[in-house]
């Protein structure tokens, strides 16, 4: 039995704005085990990212509000820790890295000082030590010269350099799980190509558990053992990689899928799109969020938002068509 | 950052030059004979002794001729004694102050100064102070105070605060005094015991040992200080919210948080030294304001500073101690820039460019 790290159970968060109420994350329920990677996939606000910053109650409050839910790791709810022992946990036992490697660095402190902060804080290294261990970080992740480049500053680097620092203040503490919140959304492809490389050789060395936030299918499928697409702040879709891949049900997934370039395809054929616009939940829906872009959307979509069950082993959607034989459910 | 410090002090002179160039421009709006009594005590009443003036100084030769004239001074070859010059502090005779413009400067900036050194303290410290506890704590409590405290300061000018703080504590509590030293304090100037060796009163004071003359140069500038502070605070705590909140929202800063540092650290390392950027400029331009002579404030409280002599000067179009007040206002302006400049580099790594 592979042993559960992280149970999000029935996660929800709101944001208050201006215009109202944001339901971002509409109960979410996921589990992570150890050593797994877990790829989240969905459009710009769908609500990846916040489901994960809330599992670290690092989204801002206010105006964010997590009202409810739980988030078990390692037996204990990281919802309902003191702010002192979620410290420990951040950056010790769950780590993460953002999107863009231009913004999350500090300008205005050294890559040594910034890599050394959370090595001290979690580990009781001296700044000797921290040192140290920050050379042979940046030298695993594959900084030249790291020695000399601790007391750059972040403008000194490139972006694909900063991702590679990010990545190595990650793991520095030896986290169980990294959470990657679209790290690659910001690089250029061949750089894109070196990050997701670099993540996924430390996964081996290192052994951590990975969440990948992405909207970028393929990347998910080069790095995910398991997939999890998000919509208006609900998962609609669970599978394994390959069987998300093969067999994908929910009719958002099968548009997503549907909207990749396709190698063999002939040149100059327009794309597909779905159309129209993710929503901005202002009230708690009572229909299938996706129902108005939906080309399947049949009367019940309007009714009832579907919940989230098994299809085939592993497998769960939250769609009242089977989008595979067509029927009713 | 030598680099960028040198480059930067290389710009010094090019700027003198200009603020320089600008003033003697203005000068030329004046006749000749009315540039005459730049250079003399008491304006001879005869034409044949003005010429003779205009003559002895050039004042008749070409623009260029008299900019340098006036920049660099002439020694007439006969007698060898120079006239004019203001990189030797000839800026002329100033007329309201009955002195030469020079030592009105002397006399009066050191009191200036003092006002300013013991305003920048408490404007900076409380100022950064609650600017940040307001952007940490945004709508909290705090922070709808500061913001009321700001808007009332901002709104409240300066003579009316300044008369209010006369009346409540000279008036009617008779604690702290206007004017800017005791006549006890001043005979002990005028008879050499007390030993100027800055000019700044209260440092004096210390120097001397002499808390008690301490205690009375502070006595009279307490209300100055307190008036200067909260008009000054109220931009600067804005200023430093705003700046602090804009911050807040960066990505590293959630960076720092997702590290497990604490919300302490957070701010005062990674937070606060991205915001110090926008507060020193702010804090450069108000320094250089408190230098320059805080013209109501000064006449308020009967300060002997600088801002009430060129008040006064410009009052009675004293031209010449303006213009000579300008060209030491464009010095402190150059001064304090490069200082900011030079904060800039220290605390900016992309600034030094090196």
């Amino acid at each position: 039995m592979v042993e559960q790290l992280l149970n999000v159970q029935n996660l929800e968060t709101h944001f208050k704005t201006p215009e109202g109420i944001v339901h971002a994350v509409n109960g979410v329920s996921f589990t992570l085990t150890e050593g797994e990677t877990l790829g989240v996939v969905g459009e710009s606000g769908c609500g990846k990212s916040v489901t994960m910053l809330s599992c670290l109650r690092l989204i801002a409050c206010p105006p964010g509000k997590i009202v409810a839910g739980e988030a078990i790791f390692r037996g204990k709810d990281l919802l309902k820790m003191s702010s002192e022992e979620i410290r420990h946990v951040r950056g010790g036992q769950i780590s993460m890295v953002f999107q863009d490697p231009m913004t999350s660095l500090n300008p205005v402190m050294t890559i040594g000082k910034q890599l050394a902060e959370p090595l001290m804080l979690h580990l009781n290294m001296t700044s000797e030590q921290a040192r140290n261990r920050s050379i042979e970080l940046l030298s695993l992740v594959g900084i030249p010269n790291a020695a000399d480049r601790l007391k750059d500053y972040p403008h000194q680097y490139s972006g694909g350099m900063r991702q590679r620092v990010m990545i190595a203040m990650a793991l520095s503490c030896n986290p169980q799980i990294l959470i990657a919140d679209e790290p690659t959304t910001a690089l250029d492809v061949t750089i894109q190509a070196q990050i997701v490389d670099l993540v996924k050789r430390l996964r081996d060395e290192l052994g951590m558990a990975i969440i990948w936030i992405t909207h970028d299918l393929g990347v998910v499928a080069s790095i995910a053992h398991r997939v999890m697409v998000m919509y208006g702040g609900y998962i609609i879709e669970e599978a394994e990689v390959k069987e998300l891949y093969a067999n994908p049900r929910h009719p958002y997934t099968l548009g997503l899928l549907g909207s990749l370039p396709q190698i063999h395809e002939q040149a100059h054929t327009k794309l597909f799109s779905i159309e129209g616009m993710p929503p901005v939940l202002y009230q708690k829906p009572t229909a299938c969020p996706f129902a108005p872009r939906c080309t399947w959307v049949t009367e019940k979509c309007w009714k009832e938002n579907p919940l989230l069950e098994p299809v085939a082993p592993g497998h769960r959607v939250a769609c009242w068509v089977d989008t595979k034989s067509g029927s009713k459910r | 950052m030598t680099n960028y410090i040198i480059r930067r002090l290389l710009l010094v002179p090019v700027l003198l030059f200009g603020v320089t160039v600008i003033i003697f421009a203005m000068l030329q709006f004046l006749e000749p004979v009315e540039r005459s009594a730049l250079y003399v005590k008491d304006f001879p009443k005869n034409e044949k002794q003005i010429e003779g003036i205009i003559k002895k100084y050039g004042l008749d030769q070409p623009i260029y001729e008299q900019y340098y004239r006036w920049l660099v001074g002439h020694v007439d070859p006969a007698t060898g004694i120079r006239t004019g010059g203001i990189i030797y502090g000839d800026f002329g005779y100033s007329r309201t102050g009955s002195q030469p413009v020079i030592d009105m400067i002397k006399n009066r900036f050191p009191n200036t100064l003092d006002l300013a050194l013991w305003t920048v303290f408490p404007m900076l410290s409380v100022g950064i102070w609650l600017g940040v506890k307001a952007a940490v704590h945004q709508n909290g409590f705090v922070d709808q105070a500061a913001r009321i405290f700001s808007i009332v300061g901002t709104s409240f000018p300066t003579f009316v605060f300044g008369l209010l703080v006369l009346i409540l504590f000279y008036a009617k509590l008779g604690w702290f005094p206007p004017g800017k030293m005791s006549d006890w304090v001043s005979q002990l100037i005028f008879s050499g015991q007390l030993k100027q060796y800055t000019h700044l009163l209260t440092i004096d004071a210390l120097l001397n040992g002499r808390f008690d003359v301490f205690w009375d140069a502070l006595k009279h500038m307490i209300l100055p200080i307190l008036t200067l502070s909260y008009i000054n605070w109220a931009t600067f705590v804005r200023v430093t919210r705003s700046s602090m909140l804009e911050t807040l929202r960066m990505e590293y800063v959630v960076t720092a948080r997702a590290k497990g540092l604490s919300e302490k650290t957070v701010i005062n390392k990674h937070a606060r030294p991205n915001a110090m950027l926008t507060i020193v400029t702010l804090a450069g331009m108000q320094v250089v304001g408190l230098l320059g002579g805080v013209v109501i404030t000064e006449t308020v409280f009967n300060y002997p500073g600088i801002g009430q002599a060129a008040a006064n000067a410009a009052q009675q179009l004293d031209v010449v101690t303006v213009l000579g007040f300008a060209v030491f206002n464009g010095f402190i302006l150059i001064v304090a820039n490069l200082i900011v400049d030079i904060l800039y580099g220290v605390i900016d790594p992309r600034v030094r460019l090196d």
